[in-house]
């Protein structure tokens, strides 16, 4: 069967820029040697991994924020939601060059004419779309997301979250479309590759050209991934620090010499954080509700943790935190065992003015409630006059300026 | 980063010409269920692309079950506004600067010139908010805390050292 036949007229002229979706990548006016099966396999194949990571890391983040009760998240190990939020951004970061260059590869496929084939290639065509379009989408709006850049309407938690299901749906049944010839492609490793013609893969030899070899597209992927990896992993891996020129946060700057998301001010709780009306109430399923004035938490027992905090948005850092234990103020209320702590922020207007304590992280020994940081008193912008601050949670849910702590 | 130089004990090709598919190219050489370039409709496409839409499915009640917060028109618009805006302006525009890569660059230097643009490209698409300060906060010193359009002109400025030594030593061989 020729590939294109020689159709006159208008209808011909543009046919002539059409594809054919039987046919291999490289075709008519697309012809670059580098649209080859086994590179778009290998680049389908990295993509997959890396949309994967992100998904499974963003639903254990999810989990964090949304907890079940079937599924307790653990307290421990301490580092761990620094390590998987640090894996889910970096990844999401890495793929950005991945996807565009998977795009370029097989936008000649859009234009195939006919469009539809068979009733298979009619479902697999439609289900690139979502798999296209929430590609980008997840890619985009993660990443203008660490840059706290919100050019939308939507909630970007809720609809990060549930695009990702659409596009791991997409994901799945692209896998099951392209599961033969990514097979095939990627089983011949190690081929004569570039000096052999190979029919079944739809792939002729790469013959000798100026530009990129196959190997260089893949090289050049590789280095903007690692580029876009080393200027700004160091928001959240130490010894990459000074690397870190294009990240969103710097674990060194800001009030007492460490980042926050929010400002007291923005949070608009200045007022009601140094107020000396400020109470800590301990409430809900206890034997006897509790009242606390800023120097009455100080007066009780105080430990000290080194504890990360890791936000949602990729950064983190370690810190020294001292304060009051959760389990001991949950002690001395006789909370009922078992129960969820609900922790209230003074901030009115956040989605994250509440956040959750299971079992396991409410009698962690290092669960805290801090005053100080580092050794000195907590900065306002840190969460002034005392804050959650626990092992292995999100930062967002290490409400800052706590107010009250409600047993449920 | 090379350019598939062939070595003179190369075995010799077998004359196609890589600029136009062949019509053996487009024969269905796999047989049984799967064509060559995609499945035709076996029970592994079939059960994936039921699972795959099921999921689909999950993820849209998602969207419309939680659309106070997930503003669903508004989503819309960007999720099928990003597919549109690279299918129909950013792809093409890739395309055509590759046309234009390829015919202004020397032989010798173009696949590093063109290794070091879509490293480049990368990097100012990844820090193009961050430059132009979208996200920046005010009243929060640790919002944004680098100049952007400094550190993108260093970053650029390694990539561009690199390609320049590569493309001396690679002149320097031959």
């Amino acid at each position: 069967m020729p590939v294109r036949e020689s159709v006159a007229g208008p209808v011909g002229r543009l046919r002539r820029y059409g594809t054919d979706d039987d046919a291999p990548l490289r075709q008519g006016p697309y012809r670059s040697p580098l649209r080859d099966e086994r590179l778009a396999a290998i680049l389908g194949a990295s993509l997959g991994v890396l949309f994967t990571v992100c998904f499974l890391t963003g639903l254990y983040s999810h989990l964090h924020q949304h907890p079940v009760a079937w599924l307790p998240v653990p307290a421990r190990p301490v580092g761990l939601y620094r390590v998987t939020q640090g894996v889910h951004v970096a990844c999401g970061i890495a793929s950005l060059p991945v996807l565009v260059a998977k795009l370029w590869l097989v936008w000649p496929r859009f234009l195939s004419f006919p469009p539809v084939k068979r009733i298979s290639h009619l479902v697999e065509r439609i289900g690139l779309f979502p798999l296209v379009a929430g590609g980008i989408f997840m890619v985009f709006s993660g990443i203008a997301n660490i840059a706290q850049w919100y050019p939308w309407r939507f909630a970007f938690p809720a609809a990060h979250f549930w695009m990702a299901w659409v596009t791991m749906g997409a994901l799945v049944a692209h896998v099951g479309a392209k599961w033969a010839i990514t097979r095939r492609s990627l089983r011949r490793a190690g081929r004569p590759a570039l000096v052999e013609a190979d029919l079944t893969l739809g792939a002729v030899a790469e013959a000798p050209h100026a530009g990129l070899s196959r190997r260089g597209l893949l090289g050049a992927v590789a280095a903007a991934a690692a580029a876009l990896t080393v200027t700004t992993v160091g928001q959240t891996l130490g010894p990459l620090r000074r690397l870190a020129l294009l990240a969103p946060r710097d674990p060194q700057t800001g009030p007492q010499g460490h980042p926050v998301n929010r400002s007291a001010a923005n949070a608009g709780v200045v007022e009601a954080a140094e107020s000396p009306d400020y109470r800590l109430i301990v409430e809900g399923l206890v034997a006897k509700p509790l009242i606390f004035r800023r120097a009455d938490l100080l007066a009780l027992p105080a430990y000290e943790a080194r504890l990360p905090i890791a936000c949602v948005e990729g950064w983190s850092y370690s810190a020294r935190w001292r304060g009051v234990r959760v389990r001991d103020l949950l002690t001395m209320a006789g909370a009922m065992p078992g129960a969820t702590l609900h922790v209230h922020s003074l901030e009115a207007n956040s989605p994250y003015r509440i956040s959750y304590l299971n079992d396991a992280q409410a009698h962690d020994r290092d669960t805290l409630l801090a005053t100080h940081l580092d050794g000195q008193p907590l900065a306002l912008d840190h969460g002034y006059p005392a804050r959650l601050i626990g092992p292995g949670r999100p930062g967002v849910n290490q409400t800052k300026w706590v107010t009250k702590l409600v047993v449920a | 980063m090379t350019t598939a130089a062939p070595s003179p004990d190369q075995p010799p090709r077998s004359g196609q010409d890589i600029g136009r598919p062949s019509p053996a190219d487009g024969v269905q050489v796999g047989g049984g269920a799967g064509g060559p370039h995609h499945a035709r409709g076996g029970l592994g496409f079939w059960l994936t692309a039921a699972g795959g839409w099921a999921v689909i499915a999950y993820g849209l009640w998602g969207v419309i079950h939680h659309r106070l917060d997930t503003r669903p028109a508004n989503l819309a618009k960007f999720a099928v506004g990003g597919a549109l805006i690279h299918d129909l302006v950013f792809a093409p525009l890739v395309l055509l600067a590759g046309v234009l890569v390829s015919r202004a660059t020397p032989e010798r230097a173009r696949g590093i010139v063109q290794a070091a643009l879509i490293v480049s490209g990368s990097l100012v698409l990844f820090s193009y908010s961050l430059v132009r300060g979208y996200g920046h906060a005010l009243h929060n010193p640790s919002s944004l805390p680098h100049n952007y359009t400094a550190n993108l002109a260093i970053v650029l400025a390694a990539v561009w050292v690199i390609a320049a030594v590569a493309v001396i030593v690679r002149l320097h061989r031959t």
